[in-house]
C-alpha cells in the first residue's frame, strides 16, 4: 500500500483510525495544558472542558468508522 | 400521492413567497444603506480608508506612532478591489456596499447552482439561494463597506470548484480546476484571515480522496501564498506581520463564542438539523463532500467569534456551506434518491424501517417546505415602517424591537450580534452633516472615532482606534506623540462613540477635553468634545 501513489485513497477504515488518534492525542494534549503548567490555578476551564468533549466525540467517531471497513471515504 | 403532491406544491410556494419576502427586505435596506454617507457600521469607515490608501498605491499598514498614527489589520484584497472606484467616483461609502450586496447575491447564486446540479430540483435551489439571503446574519453584514462577505464569496468559489475535481478525468484540466480552486482560496485568505479553515477543509477533502494530490497542491498552496505573504512584509517594513497579524491575536470570549453559537442555532437550526443528517449520511453510507468538510471546519470560524472585534458574521461560511447541505437534502428526499449500502449501522438503522420507507419517503414531501416556512418564521427580520412593511407588520402584530421601526429575531439575544440591519433615515444623514460641520468650522485637527465624518470634511483621518486597541491589547502600542498631542490640546474637537481607544488615549482626553455636546446619529450618541479651557 502506497498512500502517496495516483491510485490511493482514503477507506472509512483509515479515516476511522486517523479521526480516533486525533481525538486521543488531542484530549491528552488538552490534559497536558494543566499537568504541565504547574504556575495556573482554577484547572480546567469551562474552553477546555468543550474541547475534551469535542476530542472524545471525535474518538467515538473514529471507533464507529472503522468497521466500515474499504469503503471509500 | 396527488393530494400530497399539491399539498407539496402550495407549501412550497409559501415558503418561496415567504423568502422572496426577505429578498424585497434586502434589495430595500441595501439602497437605503447606499444612500447613508457615513459610518453605519463602526469600521466601516476604515476599510474606505484602506480603499482610499490603496488606489494611491499606498498601504495601510503603517506606523501607529507617527502622525496621522493610522493603521489596518485588515488584508489588501477586498480594498484593492474596490480601488477603481475611488479613481472615478472619489471617497464614497456606495461601491463598497454595493459590492458586498452583489458578492452576496453572487454567493448565493453559486448555493442555488450547487443544490440544483446535485438534485434538479429549481424550486429547492432557488429556495436554499434564498435561505442564505434570508438569514439575519447575512442579511446585516452584506451591504456593509466591509470585506467579510468578499471573502465568504471567494470561499464558496473554491469549495464549488474543487467539489467534482477530483472526477475530471482529463489530467490538465482536473490540475487547472485545482489550482483555480487553490487561488482562489488565498485570494478569501487575502481578503480576511479566518479563510484559513476553508484552506484546511480543502486539504483535508484532497488529502481523503488522494493524498497525493493533496500533497502536491498543499506545498504549492503554500508556497504561493507563503511568498505573497514575504512580499506583504517586505513591502510594508514589517508593518504588514504586525499589524495584520501579530496585532489580530486576542483573547476569546468564552461567553460570547457560547452564546454566539446558540444564536447561529436558533435561527438556523431548521436548516442546521437536515446539513447535519447529510454529513452523518456521507460518513457512514457514501464518500465525504467537500462541502461536508467544509461546513464542519467553518465551525471553527464561529469558535473564534468571541474575540475582541468578532461577533456573528463568523458564522457566514458555515450559513454558506449549511444552506447547501441542506438544499441537497431536501432534493434528495424529494426525489426519493436516498441509498443505504448494507454495513452494521444500515443493518441496525435503517433497514428495520424499510417497510415504512413509502411513508417516510411521503412524509418528506411535507415536512421539507414545512423547514424552509420554519426557517422563514426563525429568521423573522422586516421594517415595521413604510408603506408596504407597516402594513404587514400590522397583520402580522409584529411591534419594533431594534432601532428605527425595524424587528429582528436575533436582536440582542446575546452580545457580539451586532446590532445593525435597520434602515436609516434623514435625521441621521443631517445628523452626520452636523458633525461634519463641527469638524470643518475646526482650525485644528479633529481626532474623531468614525472616518466617515473626517472623509466628508476633507480633513486627515487620525488613527483608527480599533486598531490602536488592538496593538494595546498585545503589548505594541506606544502612543506617546499621540497622548502628547491630546495634552498639548493640539485637536479642535474630539468625537467619541464606542470609545475603543486604548485606556491611556480615553484618560488624555478625559482629563484635557470635556463634553460639550451630543449628537444622537444612527441609534448612536456622539460625544462632542473640546480643549478645556
Amino acid at each position: 500500500m502506497n498512500i502517496f501513489s495516483k491510485s490511493f485513497t482514503l477507506t472509512k477504515r483509515a479515516l476511522g483510525v486517523l479521526l480516533t488518534l486525533s481525538g486521543v492525542i488531542g484530549f491528552a494534549a488538552i490534559l497536558a495544558v494543566d499537568l504541565l503548567d504547574m504556575g495556573r490555578e482554577g484547572g480546567i476551564g469551562p474552553a477546555q472542558r468543550i474541547a475534551l468533549g469535542l476530542c472524545a466525540a471525535l474518538t467515538l467517531l473514529g471507533l464507529t468508522l472503522i468497521p466500515l471497513g474499504k469503503a471509500e471515504a | 400521492m396527488r393530494p400530497l403532491l399539491t399539498i407539496n406544491r402550495v407549501l412550497l410556494i409559501a415558503a418561496l413567497l415567504i423568502l422572496l419576502g426577505y429578498f424585497m427586505v434586502y434589495i430595500v435596506y441595501t439602497v437605503n444603506l447606499m444612500h447613508f454617507p457615513f459610518d453605519y457600521d463602526q469600521g466601516e469607515g476604515f476599510e474606505l480608508v484602506d480603499t482610499i490608501l490603496f488606489s494611491q498605491g499606498q498601504f495601510p499598514y503603517r506606523n501607529t506612532d507617527v502622525y496621522p498614527f493610522y493603521s489596518s489589520n485588515y488584508p489588501p484584497l477586498f480594498h484593492v478591489i474596490a480601488a477603481p472606484f475611488v479613481w472615478i467616483f472619489g471617497d464614497a461609502y456606495w461601491y463598497g456596499r454595493m459590492l458586498g450586496a452583489l458578492g452576496t447575491i453572487l454567493t448565493a447564486s453559486m448555493i442555488g447552482c450547487v443544490v440544483w446540479r446535485e438534485g434538479r430540483r429549481r424550486d429547492l435551489a432557488l429556495l436554499s439561494a434564498l435561505a442564505f439571503l434570508a438569514s439575519n446574519t447575512i442579511y446585516h453584514i452584506a451591504p456593509l463597506f466591509r470585506q467579510h462577505m468578499t471573502m465568504v464569496l471567494f470561499e464558496t468559489f473554491a469549495v464549488v470548484l474543487l467539489a467534482g475535481a477530483n472526477e475530471i478525468t482529463d489530467a490538465r484540466r482536473r490540475r487547472t480546476v485545482i489550482a483555480l480552486a487553490l487561488l482562489t482560496i488565498i485570494a478569501a485568505g487575502y481578503t480576511k484571515q479566518l479563510a484559513v479553515f476553508t484552506a484546511a477543509a480543502a486539504l483535508i477533502f484532497l488529502f481523503i480522496r488522494q493524498p497525493r494530490r493533496a500533497l502536491i497542491a498543499g506545498v504549492t498552496f503554500a508556497l504561493v501564498g507563503g511568498a505573497i505573504f514575504l512580499w506583504l512584509i517586505w513591502a510594508t517594513d514589517g508593518e504588514w506581520w504586525r499589524q495584520a497579524i501579530r496585532a489580530n491575536v486576542n483573547l476569546i470570549n468564552y461567553d460570547q463564542t457560547v452564546g454566539l453559537f446558540r444564536l447561529w442555532w436558533n435561527l438556523h437550526g431548521f436548516l442546521i438539523v437536515p446539513a447535519a443528517l447529510l454529513v452523518l449520511y456521507e460518513l457512514y453510507f457514501a464518500r465525504l463532500s467537500i462541502f461536508s468538510v467544509w461546513f464542519i471546519a467553518s465551525l471553527g470560524q464561529g469558535a473564534l467569534s468571541g474575540t475582541w472585534g468578532g461577533g456573528d458574521s463568523y458564522f457566514a461560511t458555515s450559513i454558506a456551506a449549511l444552506c447547501i447541505l441542506s438544499g441537497i437534502f431536501a432534493a434528495r428526499t424529494v426525489n426519493h434518491a436516498w441509498h443505504f449500502p448494507e454495513n452494521y449501522v444500515s443493518r441496525r438503522l435503517i433497514l428495520p424501517f424499510r417497510r415504512a420507507a413509502p411513508a417516510i419517503a411521503s412524509m418528506g414531501l411535507i415536512l421539507i417546505p414545512i423547514v424552509y416556512i420554519g426557517y422563514g418564521r426563525a429568521v423573522l427580520h422586516m421594517p415595521t415602517e413604510g408603506a408596504v412593511f407597516e402594513t404587514i407588520a400590522n397583520v402580522l402584530n409584529i411591534q419594533p424591537n431594534a432601532l428605527n421601526g425595524f424587528y429582528d429575531s436575533a436582536t440582542r439575544i446575546v452580545g457580539g450580534y451586532a446590532d445593525i440591519g435597520h434602515l436609516t433615515t434623514q435625521s441621521d444623514i443631517d445628523a452626520g452633516w452636523r458633525i461634519v460641520e463641527l469638524i470643518r468650522q475646526s482650525e485644528q485637527p479633529v481626532l474623531s472615532e468614525e472616518a466617515g465624518f473626517s472623509l466628508q470634511a476633507r480633513r486627515d483621518v487620525i488613527t483608527n482606534p480599533t486598531q490602536l486597541l488592538n496593538l494595546s491589547l498585545n503589548g505594541m502600542y506606544n502612543g506617546d506623540n499621540l497622548i502628547a498631542m491630546i495634552e498639548n490640546r493640539e485637536f479642535g474637537a474630539v468625537i467619541l462613540r464606542a470609545q475603543f481607544y486604548p485606556v491611556d488615549v480615553l484618560q488624555a482626553v478625559a482629563l484635557h477635553y470635556e463634553q460639550r455636546e451630543t449628537i444622537y446619529m444612527n441609534g448612536f450618541n456622539y460625544l462632542i468634545l473640546r480643549p478645556r479651557s
